[in-house]
């Protein structure tokens, strides 16, 4: 114990801030000035998917925070890792140390330590301000949209609606120049629209719109992703957007509505083959509804059509419409979710305009 | 040992009378390494069970990042992947960081560090650990009912696509979370109230300060996960539409509370962290910590601001934006303390004697890794630049400079440092060395690429990236360069295991001290006896004082026994050969 006690240790003694303090630091300086210079006026289009030319009034705000904090970032870098090799060079210990040599027996330095509170601290609340202003103009800055567009999120894909347009689409055309608010939510699970290029991201959630707002600049196609994990093919889920001149965009909206009107209205309900229609009952809908038709109880996966213009118990359709002709086809149109299930529309069923009239025919000839 | 008095033991009288309160060892196989009480035994139990997890988890990674040298998906369906990334991430973090950093660590180092027998609970901290592997098991079993698939945040509605194993993990989640709260509620007690007498808060060792913050956070933030993991387990099993849209549920509810816990959680990890390198780098370069109030407080700070930036991870996610602004201003605030703490310890090394051992350098490539993911998380707590970088690999790379650089960093300075307390012998230093070489290179050339394929629009969790590969073609050459990168850190990983095994036989004999630290798990053998200290040592001063004498009294008992305790101010042959 005396032994312990007795032995004065070998305090290192250091000459002003250390050999080759100051040739160190200045090297450190002009690496941040370099650093700072290069995030301030380099082209960082590698970075930031075209930065120098964007194609959204986004990229100006968010590119510049961005650099505000890629530069003292980098700086507070490029200072912490130089001081520690700095410091492992000029304080490593020698094998010429006596045995307990120890370092300068500092606790603190209350001047040094003020200092690097408050300078942090105004770093971060410039930044603080900057975030501030850049976030009020990307939440707040399109106070009258000159479009409103709809995103639905679905597994896997992307769906789109336009003011004046019946049906969706599944490509987003945006004209440039028109501060465009983007309402986005979710028909099944959380998903997230996300084109880099335009520096726009917004998550779909369902039971929650939430929007973004934005003046697209220039022309270009663009890939939007999802970027919330959606499920299993949540990797391919991937969209086309496209910039286009007000011209353009109004001809492909337009064409977008004469196909939509195209699509949503039967061509016609004279004209139908009940032997036709018989033909296609078996070849389509005996997948899910029972063949010969049976009454409305006795179901396979939806109803027995065999009473559905002449059942007391069910007087209408599982629309809750009488059973017309025109309410019939439309179900055949559109597809029908309802308490039973899901009927699937035209489309997915595969029918023509002359099959619906085809099948109406059958099934209001059948008693 | 539970019998211990704690609530007086600030008081000399009763002090006395503990002294020679030493129970009988254990006696029998299954009381002395199963069931143990000892926390030492605890420890080396949480170590060993998260060290083996550790190994399954880190399996999957490496078969993640196989899977991203082709862009369609090298070796396995996007099913597949997606329960590889969810178990990956779900079993990194529960299983094996708190488990290693605060399981295995704290419970070692923390009790010996404040001069005490044991934790106040010894009973429950068997409980706390047992219930650990139980959890495990569930985990892992949710794999043969297909395996959850959402992510480790598990966000409903998609999670309740999960079924039987969606209920499973849940039920995992919960289980561990009660491991969480008890050691949290265990080590707050015990550093309250069974600290050694005269060591006041302001001479408690860095890594017990540490420890203390975040049993703080376990026993306030494990609730909100608890509550969370239970609500969507009754969905899963009850279909009580908690989170389900579709039936009035809502999904924000579950990310809110996921994240009231998991942000305080990200803290959990990094504050032992903190407490390692602020135990390490003082006794490598032979000088006291730079600024402990500082970083002692700062600890505190954090845990405390902790709680009050969860939503920082939901900016797109459905949050209105007034509400965005507090949690943005938040986060930058939690920057300040951050950064004290850093220059504090890059303060320490000025002046000093710094010997490159295996922990040094590993504390100190934690310094600059750790300094990089803090930067990194700047940019992401920024509203406007979140709104383009949330949930690419920009965040998949900050958060493993986090975890992985900081502290996995962290928690791999503990243990070259530490091997010698617990098993008597020296870690193999050369090896250890080339470890640390490995890993570090490693770490970088992985997840430092990340960033810049994050920031050019490579969504995370993606099995494949045809479509971002075809836009920017020198993705495929970066994501095989991360993943060659990543075997240096299996490497390192595998390395260590050996090492570990190997120098069990063959390590240098360590003796009491052969690092000349200053802290009181330094004046006991190594391996520490069972009751750790025979006379409850009597604190006069603060751990970090290399030129005076050592502030402890009453260990004589010690010095007796082990005549080379003398050398506790001299460096060893260790430490001396490897400066130079």
């Amino acid at each position: 114990m005396a032994q312990r006690i007795a032995r004065a240790p070998n305090i290192v003694r250091v000459q002003g801030l250390g050999p080759g303090f100051w040739p160190a630091t200045t090297l450190l300086l002009l690496l941040c000035i370099a650093n700072s210079l290069y995030w301030l006026f380099g082209n960082i289009d590698w970075l930031l998917p075209s930065s120098s030319q964007p194609f959204s009034d986004r990229v100006y705000d968010i590119d510049g925070l961005f650099k505000f904090m890629a530069v003292f970032g980098g700086d507070i870098m490029i200072i912490v890792t130089g001081y520690v090799i700095y410091f492992c060079i000029a304080f490593r210990a020698r094998a010429s140390d006596p045995p307990d040599t120890v370092g300068v027996p500092i606790h603190d330095q209350p001047k040094l330590e003020f200092w690097w509170t408050v300078l942090p601290t105004i770093l971060l609340v410039i930044l603080t301000a900057l975030s501030i202003n850049v976030w009020h103009k990307i939440q707040f800055g399109v106070t009258s949209p000159g479009l409103t567009m709809e995103v639905v999120g679905h597994q896997f894909y992307f769906e789109y609606r336009y003011p004046g347009l019946k049906g969706t689409t599944t490509e987003a055309h945006l004209p440039i120049g028109v501060p465009v608010r983007i309402l986005i939510t979710s028909a099944d699970v959380i998903h997230q629209w996300w084109v880099p290029e335009l520096r726009l991201k917004m998550a779909a959630v369902p039971g929650l719109v939430q929007n973004l707002n934005f003046t697209p600049l220039r022309a270009g196609n663009f890939i939007v992703t999802c970027s919330e994990f959606c499920g299993v093919n949540h990797s391919q889920m991937q969209g086309k957007v496209v910039i286009e001149p007000v011209a353009a965009f109004n001809t492909w909206l337009d064409a977008q509505k004469t196909a939509a009107a195209a699509a949503s209205i039967p061509i016609k309900l004279s004209g139908g083959n009940v032997a036709a229609g018989q033909a296609k009952f078996h070849q389509i809908c005996s997948a899910c509804h029972h063949d010969p038709p049976t009454p409305f109880d006795q179901k396979l996966v939806g109803p027995g059509l065999l009473h559905i213009t002449d059942d007391p118990q069910h007087p209408t359709l599982v629309t809750g419409k009488p059973p017309t002709p025109q309410n019939i086809a439309w179900i055949l149109q559109n597809g029908f979710t309802g308490s039973i299930g899901t009927m699937p529309n035209r489309q997915a069923n595969g029918l023509s305009a002359q099959d619906i009239a085809n099948l109406v025919a059958y099934l209001t000839s059948l008693k | 040992m539970h019998t211990e008095p704690s609530s007086t033991t600030h008081d000399t009288h009763a002090t006395e009378a503990t002294h020679a309160h030493i129970h009988p060892a254990p006696e029998g196989f299954v009381r002395k390494y199963v069931f143990s009480l000892d926390h030492k035994v605890i420890g080396f139990q949480y170590f060993f069970t998260g060290m083996l997890i550790m190994l399954i988890a880190g399996a999957f990674a490496i078969l993640m990042r196989t899977q991203l040298t082709s862009p369609t998906g090298a070796i396995m369906d996007h099913n597949t992947y997606n329960e590889m990334f969810t178990m990956h991430g779900t079993a990194m973090v529960w299983l094996v960081t708190i488990p290693l950093v605060t399981g295995a660590i704290g419970n070692f180092v923390m009790p010996l560090q404040i001069g005490a027998r044991d934790v106040a609970f010894p009973w429950l901290n068997m409980i706390s650990f047992w219930i650990f592997p139980v959890a495990a098991v569930i985990l892992f079993s949710s794999m043969l009912f297909g395996g959850p698939h959402a992510g480790w945040t598990e966000y409903p509605p998609i999670s309740l696509a999960d079924g039987t194993a969606g209920a499973l993990w849940c039920a995992a989640i919960f289980t561990i979370g009660i491991s969480s709260t008890l050691t949290g509620m265990n080590f707050m007690t015990t550093i309250i109230k069974m600290r050694a007498p005269g060591m006041t808060w302001t001479r408690m060792p860095l890594f017990v300060w540490a420890t203390f913050a975040t049993a703080l956070m376990n026993m306030f933030a494990t609730v909100a996960l608890s509550v969370a993991t239970g609500a969507l387990f009754l969905e899963h099993v009850f279909k009580i539409p908690w989170y389900d849209p579709s039936r009035g549920g809502s999904p924000v509810l579950f990310e809110h509370m996921f994240w009231f816990y998991s942000h305080p959680a990200v803290y959990i990890f990094i504050i032992p962290a903190f407490g390692i390198v602020s135990e390490i780098l003082p006794v490598f370069a032979r000088k006291p910590i730079f600024g402990y109030k500082m970083i002692a407080f700062s600890s505190m700070a954090i845990s405390l601001l902790a709680f009050t930036v969860w939503a920082h991870h939901m900016f797109p996610s459905g949050l209105a934006p007034w509400l965005q602004l507090p949690f943005m201003i938040l986060t930058y605030a939690i920057g300040i303390p951050t950064g004290i703490k850093m220059f504090s310890w890059i303060a320490t090394l000025w002046g000093g004697r710094i010997h490159f051992t295996s922990p040094m350098l590993y504390a100190m490539g934690f310094l600059i890794t750790f300094s990089f993911g803090g930067i990194t998380g700047i940019f992401l707590a920024s509203v406007p630049v979140d709104l383009h970088l949330h949930g690419t690999y920009f965040v998949v790379g900050h958060f493993h400079y986090v975890v992985a650089g900081g502290t996995f960093m962290g928690f791999l300075a503990s243990i070259p440092f530490w091997y010698p307390k617990a098993t008597g012998r020296m870690l193999d230093e050369r090896l250890s060395l080339l470890g640390f070489w490995l890993f570090f290179i490693g770490l970088n050339g992985t997840f430092f690429p990340m960033h810049w394929l994050g920031i050019e629009g490579m969504p995370r969790r993606y099995a494949s990236y045809t479509a971002f590969a075809a836009q920017n073609p020198d993705a495929v050459f970066w994501n095989r360069f991360e993943t060659a990168f990543a075997f240096f850190m299996a490497a390192s990983i595998a390395l260590l295991v050996f090492n570990l095994i190997w120098s069990l036989k063959h390590g240098k004999i360590a003796g009491i001290n052969p690092w000349g630290a200053r802290t009181l798990e330094w004046t006991i053998s190594s391996p520490p006896p069972y009751y750790n200290f025979k006379e409850i040592p009597i604190v006069s001063g603060g751990p970090y004082d290399f030129e005076k004498p050592l502030p402890y009294k009453n260990t004589d008992n010690e010095i007796e026994e082990f005549p080379e305790y003398g050398k506790v101010l001299m460096p060893t042959p260790v430490l001396a050969g490897s400066g130079a």
